[in-house]
């Protein structure tokens, strides 16, 4: 893909390729503080952010940045880690505006912070919610297969 | 009239008129919208917490109840991420049965767009006349599969039985009389119905820059001048082996929308009567064990589902479960571009709006 010279340029040394297919690349970086400068470059090439799936490898998260088009059916996976003992990103909102609620997302069920995020509250689950529930420690007991959200006494 | 004031009215998540569990809360003054907030999550149920817990063969019933008016597509799908994953080849007429089951399963849930978007603006024959389509192939997929809503027929390696005798000249009968009905009976109703075109013309634009910006995609794009279908950019299933076309319309309003699908149904019934003429001999499953163990790897699959482009991404750690499972869905999307859409509206367009964004929100939730 033309885009990986591009990245390359722009950021020297920092970038791994794991994958490269016809339509799919699959890169990471290490440092989290170029995800932006990234988006502005990946912006000229993919419209929008398909998806972002975040990973558990505690104590590592690792963030996976699908991004996609509309001319072709490419597809570009940029990977990124955080550690719990820092657990926040830079936001891509600002950048693709597709981002908006697939961060949130990943706020509700990781407690990821995103900074810079407009709007950065719960959006599947209620406000209330006790944690996260996609993190391994997450333990699915009777507390949480009762809750109601509400104080009731029978 | 004096001054008017701004009231605050809660659409949904139960209200007649609503399409599933979205609550959408409006700021009105004195019928037209100035402000518009979606609120989604009424029908979370963890759908992909579960699938840690599941071995790969037992994750299909939760997938027909993501988005339950097109269940096999979602069988498909994830079928299809856990063969690539596993490296599974599947035998031709899977291939073939696949593409047929698919497209049957788009046909009835566009045909459940065109009666509820009919119903929503008031034409409750509309709706009676497309459910009535839609059981014709409904008791096909019960012939087939044995089930009605959550067919639970996909299985890895191809599928849990062969179809039945005689089961296609049948399918090909009842296309024949749905494609008679689409093209009579719905233009009369729909297309060439002078109420229905002053409801739906020009209202609820979204244009080429929107779709963009929110990352839409499937017949809500395609109704908006982007030509983009996931069967023919990357041609899954027996998809390259067919012949169709994908039907686009340029305004990207209500009605534009109602016409993609409508000539998406024509076009899905061209891609059946192929596949049947062409529907090869031979095994219709590869057999594998019911545990299968995946190695560390990620697998990213997305196909055409009837709302848009549906993705799993799917992460493996070498055990017999998924590690994670990330689910992609289009309406989600769509969703969130309603709050820019439902401003500087009538109230009683609304409805029209919400409708023709199709949304199924068991899918949304997850």
């Amino acid at each position: 893909m033309v885009i990986l010279d591009k990245l390359k340029s722009t950021i020297k040394g920092d970038l791994e390729v794991i994958d490269s297919e016809p339509d799919l690349l699959v890169i990471k970086i290490k440092n989290k503080k170029l995800i932006k400068k990234l988006a502005w470059q990946i912006k000229e090439e993919f419209d929008i952010l398909y998806s972002l799936a975040v990973v558990d490898y505690s104590p590592d998260f690792e963030l996976n940045y699908i991004f996609s088009n509309y001319k072709n059916a490419e597809i570009l996976i940029l990977k990124v880690n955080i550690t719990e003992k820092d657990f926040a990103i830079d936001s891509i909102t600002d950048i693709f505006n597709s981002a908006n609620w697939e961060e949130r997302e990943a706020y509700d069920l990781f407690g990821i912070k995103f900074n810079g995020h407009p709007d950065l509250r719960r959006i599947l689950l209620p406000e209330d919610w006790p944690g996260h529930p996609l993190r391994k420690d997450f333990k699915v007991d009777d507390e949480i297969r009762n809750w109601t959200g509400l104080d009731l006494k029978f | 009239m004096g001054k008017e004031k701004i009231m605050r009215l809660n659409f949904g998540p139960v209200h007649p008129a609503m399409h599933g569990v979205l609550k959408v809360i409006l700021d009105v003054k004195g019928d037209t919208v100035i402000k518009a907030q979606t609120e989604i999550g009424f029908l979370h149920r963890a759908s992909e917490k579960i699938a840690e817990m599941r071995y790969f063969s037992n994750y299909y019933p939760i997938m027909d109840k993501l988005d339950y008016v097109s269940a096999l597509n979602m069988e498909i799908l994830y079928a299809s991420v856990v063969e690539k994953a596993a490296n599974i080849e599947i035998p031709p007429r899977a291939v073939y049965i696949r593409t047929i089951m698919a497209e049957i399963q788009r046909i009835m849930s566009h045909l459940i767009f065109i009666g509820s978007f009919g119903e929503d603006i008031g034409n409750m024959t509309g709706f009676i006349w497309a459910l009535r389509e839609r059981e014709l192939l409904m008791n096909i997929v019960e012939k087939v599969s044995g089930g009605r809503l959550a067919p639970m027929y996909i299985c890895n390696g191809g599928m849990f039985y062969d179809f039945p005798q005689g089961i296609e000249e049948e399918i090909l009968k009842v296309l024949s009389v749905i494609e008679n009905k689409v093209n009579h009976e719905y233009n009369a109703m729909f297309t060439k119905n002078q109420i229905f075109l002053s409801r739906t013309k020009g209202i609820g634009i979204i244009t080429t820059d929107m779709i963009k910006k929110y990352g839409i995609t499937g017949p809500i794009a395609r109704a908006s001048g982007i030509n983009r279908d996931l069967r023919k950019v990357s041609p899954y299933l027996a998809y390259d082996k067919v012949d169709f076309d994908i039907p686009t319309e340029k305004e990207g309003d209500t009605y534009s929308r109602f016409v993609v699908r409508i000539r998406e149904v024509l076009e899905s019934i061209k891609i059946i009567r192929q596949c049947i003429k062409d529907l090869p001999a031979g095994p219709y499953k590869t057999v594998v064990p019911w545990i299968i163990r995946i190695p560390k790897k990620d697998t990213l699959v997305k196909q055409e589902s009837p709302r848009g482009e549906m993705g799993v991404f799917l992460v493996t750690d070498g055990s017999d479960k998924p590690y994670r499972l990330k689910l992609r869905s289009p309406t989600f999307f769509a969703i969130h571009a309603l709050q820019e859409l439902l401003v500087n509206i009538k109230i009683a367009d609304i409805f029209v709006i919400v409708a023709s964004i199709d949304p199924v929100m068991g899918e949304v939730d997850r």
